[in-house]
């Protein structure tokens, strides 16, 4: 059997040791907030752009230079390794007041006891002053001061992130340009274009005099911080033990030199990317930025290193290891779903640390690319791409998470580790097809060589890897109704009303027992979807002017592609490609709803739908047996039986075809994806449906079917879900497939799996991911966790440690996929 | 190439059936055998007739589809059990109980559960339905893979399963048999132009051992072998490992001489250590499981043993 399983450095498994250590004694990061305060505090006259660059520059000269003696490479987000990043002004004051306005009792227990996310009694003093001074000022408020009337009236929602689903920096920034390129030659070129507008001002391009005033102001910072930490090596050196002192000064030669200029090693360009990372946490209202096809620009600086003797090949391996330890550090709170968890658990007497894993902040959504293709369109894969599957593999870390570009190029040592590598890890790497992202992409008015350069974000977003701005990805929550279409159908069957909450939806109609035709009963469905969208389009492009107008994001714009080039901003629409997703959800639970409605009460006839509409309004109360006879008798979507997998493919393309027409903010594209993290959550709020759920009970995951109705096993499985218009989907979509462990053991199974995966993707699918775990050993899991904290499983776009889910969230990974052979 | 639309019984289709052969298989899983082994892992595919299954954890409780099981069943084999919590939390209920000895194998009782908590342990089908349902699957059959017939014993149903892979083969599919070998020579001879892959269990070298762990002898069986390896039929040969049962050293060993007399045509040796997974479907057709005092052998015995086969120069692997 292939053994990847060399062991890592002593030094890297202190290193993991250490993270492990940490993870019981966090601390908030509170500099950066106090840093962000204290900066607008004093310059609220400031242009935004200036005022942000003036901010990052305070925070790159200012904040604490920290340098542990065990490090390989440098920069945290905060003054703490592992910090916990918030932004204070993405309207944090509501958890601010909750948990640190409580008694001092109270906050000493949740704050301040062994196990929580540490915050001293001076900070928290610190943070309700600064929550008052963002009263008013902070993002939200700009929101209330701009959004049409219907957001307030309609969507009922005081709260922008209620309607966003998550602010903008969903997206892969431009770290190979930061790598390659360097600040310094973007701080010259904004200076030239200073020069020009200098000559020639005009009202169209005095904005982009103030935005490469803002960049030269960010490169400068950055090009200060690396300075610094560049002398506080030399200062560690100094007391240091011989060894590590001649380390320490090596890297304090290579941050006198980075930021500035391009990398010319490989440590170099990994502490790059890092450093970078750590300016667009602190730049703020930034989540799952992913760095992208790191094993593209890297590879050729590892080989370098190799092919020179500077590196021996373990030396590189450890690079990467480290990398990766270092990368996963980031931890940032989710902002609107966490505000709210946070508040709620303090009432309970958890800790913020409770909720670490159970929420996926740690690794802040941060999702790192792997393989793909060059420009020309061949195969790129090299060695860095081999490490780094095999950093994963070897470290057994769950974040950041990890795509995998395959197409016919990749290699089948490749191939190997990386199904081995997600057999660990819980379904990491996902395997992402070239071959039907590139046209989507394409189709979207990516040109094909920048297409072929994708990048995976956040879950299983591509974009335009370092060139595209985007704001997505709102999962299932279109219109801030959290069942996404299946609110709509909702809407069809109850007459415009929502049985769970009495009110009213926005487009009256019929009840269930009034259509006429199955037909009619569609065409409702289907005014019901656009007219959300056209309203959730809409709503889109004021949310993103909140953003134009006073949230800029100077430290993507430095180097995402366009907007050097068009002086802007990219909240002003300045990168090359502007993309902003919507993700459909619930495809099982709507596509089977509506067979049954077919099937027993149109084709049949033997459900009247007065009968069913009875059942439904009820809740299936005194209609058990006609729920079972649903459940046991219509034909539902995961069996590979054309016409209910035609039903769920009309669904998703009537979706997905009107969304990604739709107008969207600057000129860029609206893009459709199918992914959802919230279906145990977002069930709660549906009432019964016709697919014989009960009110309550779980919507389907993403575009999966539901596990208790799949009956042939994985092969009708994934045909099913391959018949879905994944081309048009091209803001990402998931599978997800559970594999008991007996049907992957060995070599022959692995490459059965990767026919598998080839065979689907021939057949159009566009991502794959799968776990691997029999039901005893998650129920072992269940009543030991301390025995495995290691099992990591996969759910939709993400993987998480089983033992961090909360218990119903178990129960339904235990219920999920059990395709045993 | 001339077929008929053959009917026959089979009880389970199954896609991604990795263990069936190479690449990615879907297996069909006729009905019927005439070996009654003692570590049988799928008692509900020994006899031809269906029977009722039983599976109580799905039965709502008596009370809520009124009786429906218990009244339709003319034998009155059918009762309430006694008060139990349901599993939802709902309250108590009286799951439908079985007695076995009343029970007529009549099936009545199946047609009327809308829950599937009884149903019949296979189903009627025809060639083909079955060639239908197995070539939505041919999409992932690329790299190697096809359909595997499987039992049972499929050879029981020697017309069915004769059609069957005739039809296949016309279209191009690539096809295994998984057989216990235990069938007339003049069948195999038939059937041997349309198998690419022979999934051949070889149980026991001692006849009288044989007999008595799964009621027929050997020596047809070992004949057939014989035939198939002489007449261009390729070979993987299964031999199930059970402590006690054939996983004595000098059994293993003639077991592994004969796999290696039989030449070229054996492709691969599978070495499957026994396992117990199949208990619980014996509880749902109301079987008694006899090899209650077997443990599976350990991980070195199999080791052991899979050195002792490839020393005799054949190609083998744990399973």
């Amino acid at each position: 059997m292939s053994n990847f399983d060399v062991p890592v450095s002593e030094r890297i498994q202190a290193l993991k040791d250490k993270r492990a250590r940490i993870n019981k004694d966090l601390r908030l990061n509170v500099e950066r907030n106090r840093i962000i305060t204290e900066y607008f505090r004093a310059h609220e006259y400031e242009y935004p752009v200036l005022k942000h660059a003036g901010f990052l520059y305070e925070w790159c000269a200012a904040r604490e230079i920290n340098i542990d003696d065990d490090d390989i490479f440098l920069g945290d987000a905060g003054p703490h390794t592992r910090t916990v990043h918030f932004d204070i002004e993405q309207t944090s004051q509501s958890w601010i007041r909750s948990c640190f306005g409580d008694t001092d009792e109270r906050f000493r227990g949740a704050w301040q006891v062994p196990g929580s996310v540490w915050v001293s009694d001076e900070e928290r003093e610190y943070l309700l002053k600064a929550a008052d001074y963002w009263e008013g000022r902070d993002i939200g408020a700009t929101g209330r001061g701009l959004m049409p009337p219907e957001f307030f009236e309609r969507y009922k929602y005081g709260d922008i992130n209620d309607v966003t689903g998550s602010y903008p920096g969903h997206f892969n920034p431009n770290y190979e340009k930061a790598v390659l390129v360097g600040f310094g030659a973007v701080r010259r070129e904004a200076l030239e274009k200073l020069e020009e507008i200098r000559k020639h001002t005009t009202a169209d391009n005095v904005r982009s005099d103030l935005f490469y005033r803002a960049v030269v102001k960010t490169c400068d910072g950055i090009i200060l911080m690396s300075k610094r930490y560049a002398a506080g090596c030399r200062e560690k050196a100094a007391v240091a033990v011989p060894e590590r002192a001649a380390e320490l000064l090596k890297m304090a030669d290579s941050c006198d030199w980075i930021m500035e200029n391009p990398a010319r090693n490989l440590w170099e360009g990994i502490q790059i990317i890092l450093f970078y990372q750590n300016l667009i946490t602190a730049d703020g209202t930034h989540w799952a930025d992913s760095p992208a096809l790191i094993d593209s620009y890297l590879g050729p600086l590892l080989e370098n290193d190799v092919a020179a003797g500077v590196l021996t090949p373990e030396g590189a391996q450890e690079l990467c290891d480290a990398f990766l330890l270092q990368i996963g550090n980031q931890i940032i709170m989710f902002p609107k779903p966490y505000n709210d968890q946070l508040i709620q658990a303090h009432k309970t007497g958890k800790t913020m640390y409770d909720l670490q894993g159970g929420m996926q902040n740690i690794a802040a959504g941060s999702l790192i690319t792997l393989g793909g293709q060059k420009t020309d369109g061949t195969g790129d894969y090299n060695l860095a791409t081999e490490m780094f599957l095999l950093s994963y593999y070897r470290l057994r870390v769950a974040e950041p998470s990890l795509a995998l570009r395959v197409n016919k190029d990749t290699p089948d040592r490749i191939w190997e580790i990386g199904i081995a590598c997600s057999k660990r890890l819980g379904g990491m790497p996902q395997f992402n097809n070239d071959d039907i992202i590139i046209p989507a992409m394409v189709e979207k008015g990516v040109s094909l060589q920048d297409a072929r350069r994708y990048g995976v974000f956040g879950c299983v977003e591509p974009s335009a890897a370092g060139k595209e701005w985007s704001m997505s990805a709102n999962c299932g929550s279109f219109g801030g109704s959290n069942g996404g279409l299946v609110q709509m159908l909702t809407m069809c069957i109850y007459g415009n009303k929502d049985p769970m909450t009495g009110a009213d939806g926005w487009l009256p109609c019929k009840k269930l027992y009034e259509y006429e035709s199955f037909e009619e009963f569609k065409a409702e469905f289907e005014r019901q979807v656009k007219y959300n969208l056209d309203s959730g389009a809409r709503i889109q492009i004021f949310n993103s002017l909140i953003f134009d107008t006073a949230w800029p994001c100077i430290s993507a714009s430095v180097m995402l592609e366009g907007c050097i080039e068009s002086g802007k901003d990219v909240t002003w629409g300045g990168a090359k490609y502007t993309g902003h997703g919507l993700m459909m959800n619930a495809c099982a639970t709507v596509a089977d709803s509506m067979m049954t409605v077919k099937k027993l009460c149109f084709d049949g006839k033997t459900v009247s739908l007065r009968e069913l509409y009875d059942a439904l309004i009820g809740n299936w109360e005194g209609y058990e047996l006609l729920r079972q006879r649903i459940l046991n008798e219509v034909p539902f979507y995961g069996n590979d039986n054309d016409e209910v997998d035609e039903l769920a493919a009309w669904v998703y393309d009537l979706f997905a075809e009107y969304n990604n027409s739709l107008p969207a903010p600057h000129n860029g594209k609206l893009n459709t994806g199918a992914l959802d993290l919230y279906w145990v959550g977002a069930g709660k709020r549906v009432w019964a449906t016709p697919d014989g759920r009960k009110t309550g009970e779980t919507l389907s995951p993403s575009s999966d079917p539901r596990p208790e109705v799949v009956k042939n096993g994985p092969l009708s499985y994934v045909k099913s879900v391959s018949k879905l218009p994944w081309h048009k989907i091209r803001c990402g979509g998931a599978i997800n497939l559970r594999f008991d462990a007996n049907s992957v053991r060995g070599d022959a199974a692995a490459a059965k799996v990767r026919e598998l995966i080839q065979s689907y993707f021939s057949m159009g699918g566009i991502q794959f991911h799968f776990t691997v775990a029999d039901t005893e050993v998650m129920r072992s899991a269940q009543k030991n966790p301390q025995d495995y904290q290691d099992l990591i499983v996969r759910i939709a776009g993400f993987s998480a440690y089983f033992t961090h889910l909360p218990f119903d969230d178990q129960e339904n990974y235990i219920a999920r996929y059990e395709l045993a052979v | 190439m001339e077929y008929n639309n053959a009917t026959g019984h089979i009880y389970d289709i199954q896609g991604y059936a990795v263990h069936d052969g190479p690449g990615i298989r879907t297996t069909v899983y006729t009905k019927g055998c005439p070996l009654r082994c003692l570590w049988c892992h799928s008692p509900e595919s020994q006899c031809y007739e269906f029977e009722l299954s039983c599976l109580p954890i799905k039965c709502l409780g008596t009370a809520l589809c009124r009786n429906a099981c218990i009244d339709a069943c003319p034998e009155g084999a059918i009762s309430a059990d006694e008060p139990k919590a349901a599993a939802d939390g709902s309250g108590m209920i009286q799951k439908a109980k079985i007695d076995r000895a009343k029970c007529t194998g009549c099936l009545k009782c199946t047609e009327v559960c809308f829950a599937g908590a009884v149903y019949p342990s296979g189903r009627d089908t025809t060639v083909s339905e079955v060639f239908d349902r197995v070539m939505k699957d041919a999409g992932f059959f690329k790299n190697g893979g096809g359909i595997t017939v499987s039992g049972g014993e499929a050879m029981a149903q020697f017309d069915f399963t004769l059609n069957l892979v005739k039809r296949l083969k016309a279209a191009g599919i690539h096809i295994c048999l998984d057989t216990t070998g235990y069938a007339p020579a003049e069948q195999f001879e038939a059937i041997l132009p349309y198998i690419d892959l022979f999934l051949y269990d070889i149980k026991h070298m001692d006849s009288a051992k044989h007999r008595s762990f799964t009621g027929v002898g050997n020596e047809m069986i070992l004949e057939n072998a014989r035939y198939l390896a002489g007449h261009g039929g390729a070979l993987q040969i299964r031999v199930v490992v059970i402590p006690k049962l054939t996983g004595e050293e000098t059994d293993l060993r003639k077991t592994a001489e004969f796999c290696a007399s039989l030449g070229g045509a054996v492709k691969l040796v599978q070495l499957l250590p026994y396992h117990k997974t199949g208990r619980m479907k014996y509880d749902r057709l109301g079987l008694r499981y006899k090899l209650t005092n077997v443990e599976p052998p350990d991980d070195d015995f199999m080791l052991k043993t899979l050195e002792m086969f490839r020393s005799c120069g054949l190609n083998a692997q744990l399973h």
